[in-house]
């Protein structure tokens, strides 16, 4: 019987233009929204490209330059010296510690447009190289990006709910319904039938453009974990659509005429995926305030005004902060080790209100965990941005490996200066190098599973719902 | 008649429960998202006046030092937030709150307020902007696709035309029943807000800021007709109520979702901006060997040697009468300015242009104009951010040549460091920032408000024209 529910639903959906406008329009937004996040991506690669080939001429310089001046052919000045640990570690050596764009990163630009993906680390402190910022006009940022995760969050419903806001009440408005139920059918099943097709016929290939375009957009799906990624994210976008399908199932079951129907859906759309979300920002925001950075920077400002006055005297404070015109009068190894422990005094003294903004953004990021199953899109952006490893989780994991790597660049070039060490051709080759790991899948997938789950829930609570409803349903006028 | 029609339009519209629970939830939303502008708005401007004191304070009180250490250690710049960002806060949240002013360096401005926030923020924000932009539209297309298309499916409309109006005046009627339905929204909300503004702007801010309120209320007043009169454009002529509906939910869905995000991508397209390492790269060559790649430091450092030696008449830089360090160091200043404003102006004429795609974009959706006009006014746009950054690096400027200055003219001491003190940091007079004016925010936005005016002028048309083709039955 369902199939033949479905064959008849098909031939009916077919003779409608509305089914075959909506799906040129969903494969123009994907092909569209591929190709962006496609762009971004490559824009990354050739990027850490850039960086990385720079880091291998500079250091290629520094090799050189050590054995230049080992043969005396060059003279450089103790602040300009390739064979100074100080000099090296803090300027002339510096690596950078980067993040690639992980294998599904082209279908979601998520907040890889605000966070930086890669750092230039040296012996100097965190808060000198966190700050790389992309250039991007402020105004995309705020718009957000046309990506296939904006196509699945806000036009997939409405697609959706284009094809069955008028489930039933087309049906009993043409008079047709009675005469269908008056077969040995049920209305669950009816409903069911009617709700399979659609669902099959935009997933499939909605689904299969998706994975065309993105491996033609140069993602890797055959890379490390780039199979799972692309199942999960299929499941997230399955339960997220089947979540419109039963909004608009319970909406039809309630009786009312078509025009009411799609009113009250647009009012769901609206409300789930524009005010419920921004009304939690506002929450989050209110409960837990995040200070604010100016506070921060008058923080460092007197931390670093108290470890100068601890620290030093006058004269070395002055060279120190301008070192190249001391010239020889003083031991340059004496001015980076007081640097390093002026540095570090500061690090100290503002770690209590560095560790101030991720508490709160962590108590924030909590609550809307919380509070995330008010909007079944709130859940699935999670979901989608974590998968896609254009989420924060993401950031924070490379912010993490990227901490391990300055303190291991510290310590390696911190024991040379003390030591009033000189540099020789082959310790460029040891210097310490950044490997990223990519974040653990147990993590991502344990992440995006809670998020699987609460669709599941959220599906089957408004499943109920319908199917309670459909009970009551008045099938005659 | 007119008015006859107009008054049946608002009973109706206060009958009917829809615009009642609409109008509350958009009334309500727009009330608390201008409360908590106004909250913002103080609490970061009396934060950004501390910090600027604190800044400067800091400064004046950084002890003995040498003129170029000071130099080095600096201020801070924050950008004083003006009164109507209240209401659209505009790309504030996406720039970053601060930019470090110190010696060789145009820094940029750091920490993006939105680094500090989960991803929900990137549903949007809600700001009295937002609701203007988006949700009053809705309600207005909400109260006006019935307008002609139900009365046409409950059969009244042939009987109202049989009594001799006209279709023009049912029309005006009609237009002026909703107008009347929207202000209710909007006015209390004005009012309030300017209220607000009234009792909390300080130093003449709120009379300073009356020109651009004003033009800020015709651009949405623009917007909102615009809005109102394709909705009944679409009633008059669409073959069913429903039609209508889908139809205006269909433009406002690419009015307000799409098209932003559109434009964004287009504009990116278009006008390409570089990586933010190739911008510094460039920055560093151009320090190293001057813009156009052939004037490299050292043959720079000689010339300037030898400029100075001629002009003192002497052979020896230590037989000059002035600190040579002084010179170089201005010297190098003044040559990294020449830099920073080619490639920063390089790069701002290219965000430029994608503004620019912006507000074409707009011919498709009113939206992107009136958003664009409506930041401006606020004083949140990028051409405003822009401004104040190029007013701090001008004030970084002064700082660097009031140190070098005084390097070179008393900074030839026989032994020892050159230090000075409080005195000379007094020099350096407070950073005095003035937001541009009115006329400056118009210049740039003229594109916007003519198509904003051209979208109002032409749906008026286009309503007129549909209510003279009055699809009946």
């Amino acid at each position: 019987m369902l199939t033949q529910i479905v064959k008849h639903e098909w031939r009916n959906l077919r003779a409608d233009r509305t089914l075959w406008a909506v799906a040129a329009l969903l494969a123009v937004t994907i092909g569209f929204g591929i190709r962006n996040g496609s762009e971004w991506v490559r824009f990354q690669n050739d990027t850490l490209k850039a960086v990385a080939a720079e880091e291998r001429e500079r250091l290629a310089a520094v090799n050189s330059g050590i054995i230049d001046a080992q043969a005396g052919r060059t003279k450089p000045t103790s602040f300009t010296d390739p064979r100074s640990p100080s000099v090296v570690g803090r300027t002339l050596g510096a690596r950078y510690a980067s993040m690639p764009p992980a294998p599904l990163a082209a279908l979601a630009i998520g907040q890889s447009d605000l966070y930086p993906y890669y750092f230039k680390v040296s012996t100097s402190t965190r808060q000198t190289f966190l700050n790389n910022d992309e250039i991007e006009h402020p105004v995309h940022l705020m718009s957000g990006r046309f990506d296939l995760a904006f196509v699945i969050l806000y036009l997939y419903p409405l697609i959706i709910l284009a094809l069955s806001y008028n489930l039933l009440s087309a049906e009993k408005e043409a008079g047709t319904l009675a005469m269908t139920l008056s077969q040995p059918v049920g209305l669950p099943k009816l409903v069911l039938g009617k709700i399979a097709l659609r669902f099959v016929f935009i997933l499939l290939p909605g689904g299969v453009l998706s994975l065309a375009g993105a491996i033609g957009g140069g993602t890797n799906i055959a890379a490390d974990g780039g199979g799972s990624r692309l199942l999960l994210w299929f499941g997230v976008v399955a339960l997220y659509g089947a979540f419109w399908y039963a909004l608009a199932a319970a909406v039809n079951a309630f009786g009312r005429g078509s025009s009411s129907n799609a009113i009250a859906l647009a009012a769901f759309w609206l409300a789930f995926v524009l005010v419920i979300p921004s009304l939690l920002n506002v929450g989050v925001k209110y409960v837990h305030p995040v200070p604010s950075r100016v506070e921060l920077i008058q923080a460092m400002r007197e931390a670093s005004r108290e470890a100068a006055a601890q620290g030093s005297r006058l004269l070395a404070s002055y060279y120190e902060d301008h070192p190249e015109l001391a010239g020889d009068r003083t031991d340059a190894a004496d001015f980076a080790a007081l640097a390093l422990a002026n540095q570090e005094q500061v690090e100290k003294r503002i770690r209590p209100v560095l560790d101030r903004f991720d508490q709160q953004l962590d108590l924030q990021q909590r609550l809307v965990d919380r509070y995330r199953f008010l909007s079944p899109a709130v859940v699935a952006q999670a979901a989608l941005f974590d998968i896609a490893g254009t989420s924060e989780h993401r950031y924070k994991h490379f912010l993490g490996l990227a901490d391990r790597f300055h303190r291991d660049w510290r310590a390696h070039f911190y024991r040379q200066i003390v030591r009033n060490a000189s540099l020789a051709p082959q310790d460029v080759d040891r210097f310490p190098e950044f490997h990223f790991e990519e974040e653990p899948w147990r993590a991502v997938a344990g992440r995006s599973e809670v998020g699987l789950v609460v669709l599941l829930f959220a599906v089957m609570v408004v499943g109920a719902v319908a199917a309670w409803l459909l009970r009551r349903y008045p099938v005659a006028a | 008649m007119i008015s006859t029609v107009a008054r049946k339009e608002m009973k109706e519209m206060i009958r009917d429960g829809r615009f009642r629970w609409a109008g509350g939830i958009v009334l309500a939303l727009l009330a608390g998202s201008l409360a908590m502008g106004w909250q913002h708005y103080r609490e970061v401007n009396a934060q950004h006046e501390l910090a600027r004191r604190a800044t400067r304070e800091q400064w004046l009180h950084q002890g003995v030092k040498n003129p170029h250490s000071a130099a080095h250690y600096g201020v801070y710049a924050f950008k004083p937030k003006m009164p109507l960002s209240l209401v659209d806060q505009g790309v504030d949240p996406w720039v970053g709150v601060t930019a470090f002013l110190e010696a060789h360096k145009q820094n940029e401005f750091k920490y993006r307020p939105a680094q500090d926030s989960t991803a929900i923020q990137r549903f949007g924000e809600l700001t009295g902007a937002a609701v203007l932009q988006l949700l009053i539209p809705l309600v207005i297309i909400l109260l006006a696709f019935p307008a002609f298309a139900e009365e046409r499916e409950r059969g009244t409309l042939r009987q109202v035309l049989s009594l001799g109006v006209k279709p023009s005046q049912l029309g005006w009627g009609k237009a002026l029943g909703i107008g009347w339905g929207v202000g209710l929204l909007v006015l209390p909300a004005t009012l309030l807000g300017t209220l607000a503004l009234a009792l909390s702007a300080e130093n003449g801010a709120f009379q300073s800021s009356l020109p651009r309120m004003a033009v800020m209320f015709v651009s949405y007043l623009l917007y909102f007709t615009a809005i109102l009169a394709i909705s009944l454009a679409v009633s008059a002529r669409a073959r069913s109520s429903r039609l209508a509906l889908v139809g205006l939910i269909g433009f406002w869905i690419f009015n307000g979702l799409i098209a932003p995000r559109l434009a964004a991508d287009l504009a990116k397209t278009v006008y390409r901006t570089p990586s933010a390492f190739e911008f510094a790269r460039n920055i560093e060559m151009g320090l190293k060997n001057g813009v156009d790649g052939h004037d490299p430091a050292d043959r720079r450092a000689e010339e300037l040697r030898d400029a100075v030696l001629k002009k003192y008449n002497v052979t020896k830089v230590s037989d000059l009468p002035v600190a040579f360090q002084g010179i170089s160091l201005q010297a190098g200043e003044e040559h990294g300015n020449q830099v920073f404003d080619h490639y920063y102006s390089q790069l701002w004429d290219t965000f430029r242009q994608q503004e620019r795609v912006h507000q074409i974009a707009s011919l498709a959706a009113p939206m992107l104009a009136v958003r664009s006009l409506s930041m401006a006014l606020a004083g949140t746009d990028f051409a405003q951010h822009a401004h104040f950054a190029r007013a701090s690096e001008e004030y970084r400027r002064v700082i660097q040549r009031v140190m070098n200055t005084d390097i070179a003219n008393n900074g030839k001491v026989a032994d020892g460091p050159y230090l000075r003190d409080a005195d000379l940091w007094k020099q350096v007079p407070d950073f005095d920032y003035r937001a541009p004016d009115l006329a400056w925010v118009l210049s740039r936005q003229s594109l916007s408000l003519a198509l904003l005016t051209a979208w109002a002028a032409g749906s008026i048309l286009l309503a007129w024209r549909a209510t003279q083709r009055l699809r009946v039955d």
